[in-house]
């Protein structure tokens, strides 16, 4: 029985997310957003059991979701709790601070020097100064500019 | 779609898009660059992303009504960009919040797809729960946004390449599915031809193809998928919730285990000391 197109575009649209979600645990340094990958790729996954299920007019796809998802909670809630751990034992969110733990024949990672994140990239409107300059409130000083 | 001619068209339709995509995520991936350099590659990518997914969609097969397929167009491509977007963003909290976005989509291909529970409860989890827990570590853990090993990747073209490699796979096992039941039919027959000197049983005739539109589970659903998961699956449901016991119990336990010499800087600061 040929699946009908909606099954097949389910099925290519959980592929893409199933990629992508591999080309970011190959690819990104922190450890959460690697972590936000690996539920990229279980969403992929996901779409095409809901999409089979679809095809065999059969529950077994849903409730495996059930499952993903319970899964999911779980992993989320370990994985998160490491990541903590080792946040505080290296300062870092990054994998590579724990590559003493790699294969041994393989090359350490040696971070180039990046140059500075220049702020003044991002461009602002400029407005026509007018009127008195206001009282500053020092409390506003110490606010973050952006997260 | 005709057997060759049109494949063979599609086929390579997908193989530019592949390589369109490879080619986009490896501009988009953070490589360090800053500046011009960077602005420009992340245009060129978000050019070439773009016709990556023209070419996916045109590779598409069409459904049934134009309301439906424009529906499924739309959640399709929020899905699929959040999920670039939260792979290629340089700021893990940007990247949390386009992985909310990602979430809406596919919640939305869920509803089309007529799992109207998984559906509300992809939203409920993943994005009331889980998302937030992850946008809580990132706060306490990393507060100031990107950080210098945000900007770089590991092996940015082989990863981009792996991705497009295996999502060319996927689609092309996909494509071939709706080529028609030649192959796929054909091995049972032939293994039960070499194994058996009685002649093969006839098969049963096949459960009628979906009407246009209907979906077999759609009556009464989340009362039927209830009674599925509590009737046939009790005991996995039984056993994800001792899973996810065990794992409350194991996160308190690693989180709170502190070293030894903090552990003793605690118990003298209780003890007055």
């Amino acid at each position: 029985m040929t699946p009908s197109p909606l099954v097949l575009n389910g099925l290519v649209v959980g592929a893409m997310l199933f990629a992508l979600g591999l080309v970011g645990i190959l690819a990104r340094r922190n450890l959460i957003v690697m972590f936000l990958s690996a539920e990229l790729m279980l969403q992929g996954v996901s779409v095409s059991l809901v999409s089979w299920s679809r095809h065999h007019g059969d529950w077994g796809g849903h409730v495996l979701v059930i499952f993903v998802l319970t899964v999911a909670a779980c992993e989320a809630a370990l994985a998160l709790v490491f990541v903590l751990q080792a946040f505080a034992r290296t300062g870092r969110l990054d994998a590579a601070a724990w590559q003493s733990l790699r294969e041994s024949v393989l090359p350490r990672v040696v971070d180039r020097e990046l140059p500075a994140n220049d702020a003044a990239a991002m461009e602002f409107p400029r407005l026509t100064p007018a009127g008195v300059e206001p009282e500053h409130d020092p409390d506003a000083a110490l606010e973050r500019e952006h997260v | 779609m005709t057997p060759d001619g049109g494949l063979s068209s599609t086929g390579s339709i997908l193989a530019v898009a592949v390589g369109c995509a490879a080619a986009s995520l490896w501009l988009l991936l953070p490589r360090g660059e800053t500046g011009l350099r960077e602005r420009a590659a992340r245009r060129f990518g978000m050019l070439l992303g773009a016709l990556a997914l023209v070419l996916f969609v045109a590779t598409g097969r069409r459904l049934g009504g134009v309301g439906e397929e424009v529906v499924f167009l739309i959640v399709a491509l929020v899905a699929v960009i959040g999920g670039v977007a939260t792979v290629v963003t340089r700021s893990p909290i940007y990247s949390a919040i386009w992985f909310a976005l990602a979430l809406a989509g596919v919640a939305g291909v869920l509803l089309v797809l007529g799992a109207q529970f998984l559906g509300v409860a992809t939203i409920v989890v993943y994005a009331g729960a889980i998302l937030v827990m992850f946008l809580f570590v990132l706060m306490l853990a990393q507060p100031t946004g990107m950080a210098s090993y945000d900007r770089v990747s590991n092996e940015p073209l082989l990863s981009a390449v792996a991705g497009a490699v295996l999502l060319g796979l996927l689609t092309l096992f996909i494509g071939r599915l709706s080529a028609g039941p030649g192959e796929c039919c054909a091995v049972p027959s032939r293994a039960a031809a070499m194994v058996g000197s009685k002649p093969p049983a006839p098969v049963a005739p096949e459960p009628p193809a979906e009407p246009a539109g209907g979906d077999p589970l759609a009556e009464n659903h989340v009362a039927r998928l209830g009674g599925e998961l509590f009737g046939r699956h009790l005991l996995a449901v039984e056993a994800a919730g001792v899973l996810l016991l065990v794992a409350l119990i194991g996160s308190i336990a690693i989180v709170s285990r502190t070293p030894p010499d903090e552990r003793a800087d605690a118990a003298a600061w209780r003890t007055g000391a």
